[in-house]
């Protein structure tokens, strides 16, 4: 089982009296085959807390563990791959690059990243499983939002990601595609083998959630 | 390169426009460098024919050889070699039975550097001193093999034999003569002999009278020459500044208005590198393919322009200015570059 920890993870910004604390000794884990919810009000730290776990910054104090390894003191090429190999980041817009097709969203991690992605196979199975199989030729502007944030979180998986990490994935979805988006993450936790953080405001989630977690001034506790 | 070319192939029109905004700049460099250099041409094509180094002429002609007066006892004080040649220059009015044409008459000796340098191109060689050759400028004016025309001062007329490429000395056509014909066609007293010295050899030993100037101190100190030349280095500078600035516009704002998307990549562990090669590429493709377009541009206005018009499309004149001209699109993806190297992926993961 692979895990993703916090411990004691204190994060801060500015200094003197603007000095703001986002995360404040924070313990969190996330491990594979489950769905973990970060939830809270706006600027409680939830974000903070996601790109902290996907090393897009450090914390001032604390570790970032990928089962042993520390990735609190990465350095910013070390942090790069990290995330090219490791982590899946779906995110609220601007997922997709505006000028390439969805086939090519693909052609292009694979530029990037040629080894170690899925098998063909597996990635055919992946496009009909989001129902986004038939959209291969198409350009974002000619997607809805739903099929954005499928081909979105297929982007996400296709490097093959321990984890998920996904910053309101729902936030531009009606209910139904919510349940759905929402049953799609639950099963590619369980059956993929992936650890999948979503950070989101939308309590409809919670029923697929695993674990929940609450952060409230940048203290966090587990429901 | 590939988000690049695919970007390219998306926005046809937005990158359409800024090829043609490069290719018109460019194109406009390569114009006024040719006519730079055909202007240049119609001061020093003579004397760059005639393959010399240097020049002596008398101290008081101010580095005008058309002006300067040298004395039979100057001349004969003056070792020459087989390097060097004695000549006489001389302003002059072509009169014939056409209009009044203004020439420069180059009075040359027999079987010296100058004459061995002369090419015919259609016609014989003037036998004696009755006879000339002249520029072929001068035969698209109307003058042509047979005609009798008269030069300047000079008492009798004489017979045009034979056409020499386009050769200009100054701004004027050149009339190829014997130097017996340059002192009556100057006006001058029989004291005087030749302008100058021209040769191909280190500084050789003159009478004091006389000071020596190499071939760019002559042409520099040809009346509008320089300041025509600075003119026009100005104007190419100024051009290429211009390009480097639209290149760094354009990009900058298509950068700024890709920051989200390039972030997002950011976040998801696309190297920074990538992602400048990327602009990079950008900035050469839109370079490279301007300034082919201009070079083509230039092949059908050297098709179409009259042979009157002063313009010579040198290639590698044209080469220095393309390479000048990519240089500085690179300059001009500066900008961008530096953008994207402090992009912050955390900026687009909400709050």
């Amino acid at each position: 089982m692979t895990s993703l920890k916090l411990i004691d993870v204190t994060k801060s910004f500015g200094i003197g009296e603007s000095k703001v604390t986002a995360l404040d000794h924070i313990n969190f884990e996330a491990n594979s085959k489950e769905l973990t919810l970060i939830v809270g009000p706006s600027g409680s730290g939830k974000s903070t807390l996601l790109t902290i776990l996907g090393g897009l910054q450090s914390p001032n104090s604390g570790q970032v563990l990928l089962d042993k390894t520390d990735l609190s003191h990465f350095s910013k090429k070390q942090a790069d791959k990290f995330r090219l190999n490791n982590i899946g980041f779906v995110l609220q817009s601007y997922n997709l690059v505006p000028y390439l097709t969805v086939k090519k969203q693909f052609d292009l991690v694979e530029k990037v990243k040629p080894e170690g992605n899925l098998s063909s196979d597996t990635f055919k199975k992946y496009l009909e499983y989001l129902g986004i199989s038939k959209l291969l030729s198409k350009y974002p502007d000619q997607l809805s939002g739903g099929q954005t944030q499928r081909v979105a979180i297929a982007r996400a998986l296709y490097t093959n990601p321990q984890f998920i990490l996904a910053d309101e994935p729902t936030s531009a979805l009606d209910s139904a595609r919510v349940e759905e988006v929402a049953k799609l993450f639950k099963s590619i936790a369980e059956n993929e083998n992936k650890a999948v953080v979503i950070v989101t405001h939308d309590l409809r989630m919670r029923e697929y959630a695993d674990k929940i977690y609450e952060i409230v001034d940048g203290k966090i506790s587990k429901k | 390169m590939y988000l690049t070319l695919n970007e390219m192939n998306k926005e046809k029109l937005r990158y359409g426009l800024i090829i043609t905004v490069i290719t018109l700049i460019s194109y406009l460099i390569f114009i006024l460098s040719a006519l730079a250099l055909g202007l240049a041409q119609q001061n020093t094509s003579a004397v760059n024919d005639w393959g010399v180094t240097h020049v002596s002429m008398t101290s008081d002609a101010n580095g005008n050889l058309s002006q300067s007066l040298m004395t039979r006892e100057e001349v004969l004080n003056t070792k020459t070699t087989e390097h060097s040649a004695i000549i006489g220059v001389a302003p002059t009015i072509v009169k014939s039975h056409k209009s009044p044409i203004s020439a420069t008459f180059i009075g040359t000796q027999k079987n010296d550097l100058i004459d061995k340098s002369i090419r015919l191109t259609k016609g014989t060689w003037p036998k004696n001193q009755y006879e000339v050759l002249i520029s072929s400028e001068l035969s698209q004016k109307g003058l042509n093999i047979g005609d009798k025309i008269k030069l300047g001062m000079l008492s009798h007329s004489v017979l045009v034999v034979g056409y020499v490429k386009k050769l200009e000395y100054n701004m004027s056509p050149v009339i190829y003569g014997d130097l017996n014909n340059w002192r009556p066609i100057k006006g001058v007293s029989d004291q005087f002999y030749a302008s100058g010295i021209v040769r191909k050899d280190a500084k050789l030993t003159h009478a004091t009278n006389l000071k020596n100037y190499t071939k760019a101190q002559l042409f520099n100190k040809m009346p509008g020459y320089s300041a025509q030349n600075k003119t026009f280095i100005f104007m190419i500078g100024f051009l290429l500044v211009i390009s480097a600035v639209i290149v760094a516009i354009f990009l900058y704002i298509l950068t700024i208005q890709k920051i989200p998307n390039l972030a997002v990549l950011r976040a998801q562990g696309v190297p920074g590198k990538y992602l400048v090669l990327n602009t990079l590429s950008e900035t050469l493709i839109i370079m490279i393919v301007s300034v082919l377009i201009s070079a083509i541009l230039c092949g059908i206005t050297v098709w179409l322009i009259p042979a009157s018009v002063p313009m010579f499309f040198d290639i590698k004149l044209l080469s220095l200015a393309a390479i000048g001209l990519i240089l500085t699109g690179i300059i001009g993806a500066i900008v961008p570059v530096r953008i994207i190297t402090k992009i912050d992926p955390i900026s687009v993961i909400g709050g």
